[in-house]
C-alpha cells in the first residue's frame, strides 16, 4: 500500500480550487473505494460518484417479467446468474414478483455463475427447452458470445438483456448537467473492448479520463491522473489497468461482433439509450428466447419498465444522488428487504455502501453539487 | 458482475483449462484467449468461467491481494449479518 499512501499524499498536496466530481462506472471499482476507505483518505473536495455500473441494477423490468413468467411455465427451465434472483418487478404484492418467488411456487430456475452451466443444464434436460437470462456489460457479453460460438444445444435459448456501458456515459456527457468533472473507465470492459472505447470522453466532451484496475493503489493512480489533468487543464485517456490492453481482446471483439447486433435498448427506470444493447443476431433467431417465446411479457402491466415505486435506484444509477440520499435507504430498502435493485446485486451501489457499513439515511452529501471551474 | 479473479493454469486440453486459485480448481475455457500461446502455469484472468485475458505473475499478484481482502470483507459481512 505504499505506492498508494505516496500517491494520496500527491492527492493531498494538489492545489485544487473547489470540489472536483469524479464518476466511476463499475460495481468492482466503487467496492473497492468503499471498501478501502478512499472517500474518507481523499480530501472533502474530491467527490468520488458511483455511476452506471451495475447490469444488474438497470435490467429491463420486462425482461426480469419475462424471464419469471418462462420460470414459471412447468415445460421450461430458467437459468440465471445469481444476482438476477432477488430483483423485483413490479407487480401486486400477492403476486409472483421475482425468481426467487417463482422458485419458491415450484418454477425451475437454476443460478448459474457461468454461461457454460446453462449449456450443461440444456444437455442434461434435452426434453426441456431451457432460457439463459443472459445478463451483463460487455465483459460478461464477451464469454456469453464464446458460449454461443461453442454450440447451443438445440433447446437452449437466450432472453438477451446485455448492455454497453459507455453509450449511457455519453448520454449523461449529452445531458444538460453530467453531474461529474472526470471519468475514472472501467477495467474489465476496457479489458474486452481496449481502453480507446473512452477516448470520446477527453476527445468530444473535455473531460480527463482514466481506466483503472481494482487494487486500491490502481483507483488511486487513476484518480491523481484526472486531478493532475484537470489542473493542468488538459483531457486525455490514460491508463492505469495493465491488464486492458491496447485494442482489448481481439477474440472476443470478434466473437461479439459475429453473435450480436448493437441496437437501442432499454435501461431500468431511466429510458431507451441508443445503441447500448446487444441483441442476437438473425442468423441465432432459433435461439432467441424473444422469438421462441412470444406472449410472456405483458408491457401494459402497471409501472412496467420502471424502478419500484418509491425508489430512487435511477437516480442512483445515474449519480445523481447517492445511495443514502435515497428516500427509502436504510428503512425500508436493506440487502435483506431490498426494495431497489441497487440494493440487491453486490454490483449495486446501494448495497456496496450498506456493507462498507453506512447504515443511515441522509441528505447531506449531494453528488450533483456543482464544481467549481478548475 | 464484473469481478474477474486471476487463476493459474494446472492442466490444459484443447480450449479447456483446469485453473486453480488458493486451492480451489476450476474448469475454465481458454477459447477467448486462443491466439496466446499458453502454457501450464500461466496465469489468466477469469471473468464467468472464461479466460478474458492473460496476465504476467506480477499482474496476478496485484489482484490475488484484491482478491484476500475481498472473500475477507464478505466472510465479515457474511458474520455480521448472521448475527444481526
Amino acid at each position: 500500500m505504499s505506492v498508494a499512501r505516496d500517491q494520496l499524499a500527491a492527492i493531498r498536496a494538489l492545489p485544487l480550487s473547489g470540489p472536483v466530481r469524479i464518476m466511476n462506472v463499475c460495481g468492482g471499482h466503487e467496492r473497492t473505494i468503499s471498501m478501502a476507505g478512499l472517500r474518507t483518505a481523499l480530501p472533502n473536495d474530491i467527490r468520488l460518484i458511483p455511476g452506471p455500473g451495475c447490469p444488474v441494477c438497470i435490467c429491463p423490468e420486462e425482461d426480469i417479467y419475462q424471464a419469471i413468467r418462462l420460470a414459471l411455465d412447468e415445460r421450461v427451465v430458467l437459468a440465471s446468474f445469481g444476482d438476477m434472483l432477488r430483483v423485483p418487478v413490479n407487480v401486486p404484492r400477492s403476486a409472483v414478483r421475482s425468481l426467487d418467488q417463482a422458485r419458491a411456487a415450484g418454477g425451475e430456475v437454476r443460478p448459474i455463475a457461468s454461461p457454460r452451466d446453462a449449456v450443461r443444464i440444456a444437455r442434461e434436460h434435452p426434453g426441456r427447452p431451457v432460457v439463459f437470462h443472459a445478463v451483463g456489460f460487455e465483459t460478461t457479453l464477451g464469454p456469453i458470445a464464446a458460449m454461443i460460438e461453442e454450440g447451443l444445444p438445440d433447446n437452449l435459448s437466450l432472453l438477451v438483456s446485455g448492455r454497453l456501458t459507455w453509450p449511457a456515459v455519453a448520454m449523461l456527457l449529452e445531458s444538460e448537467q453530467p453531474g461529474f468533472d472526470a471519468l475514472i473507465a472501467p477495467g474489465h470492459v476496457s479489458t474486452l473492448m481496449g481502453p480507446e472505447e473512452w477516448t470520446f470522453v477527453p476527445e468530444h466532451h473535455g473531460l480527463p479520463t482514466a481506466v483503472a484496475g481494482f487494487t486500491p493503489e490502481s483507483i488511486v493512480a487513476a484518480t491523481l491522473s484526472v486531478l493532475t489533468q484537470r489542473l493542468e487543464g488538459r483531457a486525455v485517456l490514460d491508463n492505469c489497468y495493465s491488464a486492458a490492453r491496447p485494442g482489448g481482446n481481439t477474440v472476443a471483439r470478434a466473437a461479439l461482433e459475429r453473435c450480436f447486433d448493437i441496437v437501442p435498448a432499454i435501461w431500468r427506470g431511466i429510458g431507451s439509450i441508443p445503441g447500448s444493447g446487444f441483441a442476437l443476431k438473425p442468423h441465432l433467431a432459433a435461439h432467441d428466447a424473444r422469438r421462441r417465446f412470444p406472449g410472456y411479457a405483458d408491457e401494459a402491466r402497471r409501472n412496467a419498465g420502471a424502478m419500484p415505486p418509491g425508489c430512487d435506484c435511477a437516480r442512483v444509477v445515474l449519480g445523481k444522488i447517492l445511495p443514502p440520499e435515497c428516500r427509502i435507504y436504510g428503512s425500508p430498502c436493506t440487502p435483506r428487504t431490498p426494495v431497489g435493485p441497487c440494493m440487491v446485486s453486490d454490483e449495486g451501489a446501494c448495497r456496496i455502501w450498506w456493507s462498507s457499513g453506512i447504515r443511515e439515511r441522509s441528505a447531506e452529501r449531494r453528488a450533483d453539487a456543482p464544481a467549481a471551474p478548475a | 458482475m464484473c469481478l474477474a479473479i486471476p487463476m493459474q493454469i494446472v492442466q490444459i486440453d484443447g480450449h479447456n483449462a483446469i485453473c486453480s486459485v488458493q486451492g480451489v480448481r476450476r474448469d475454465v475455457s481458454l477459447s477467448l484467449v486462443q491466439d496466446q500461446a499458453l502454457a501450464v502455469g500461466d496465469f489468466v484472468l477469469v471473468h464467468v468461467g472464461y479466460a478474458i485475458q492473460t496476465l504476467t505473475p506480477e499482474e496476478a499478484r496485484d489482484s490475488l491481494d484484491l482478491f484476500d481482502e475481498l472473500m475477507t470483507a464478505d466472510a465479515v459481512e457474511a458474520e455480521s449479518s448472521s448475527h444481526a
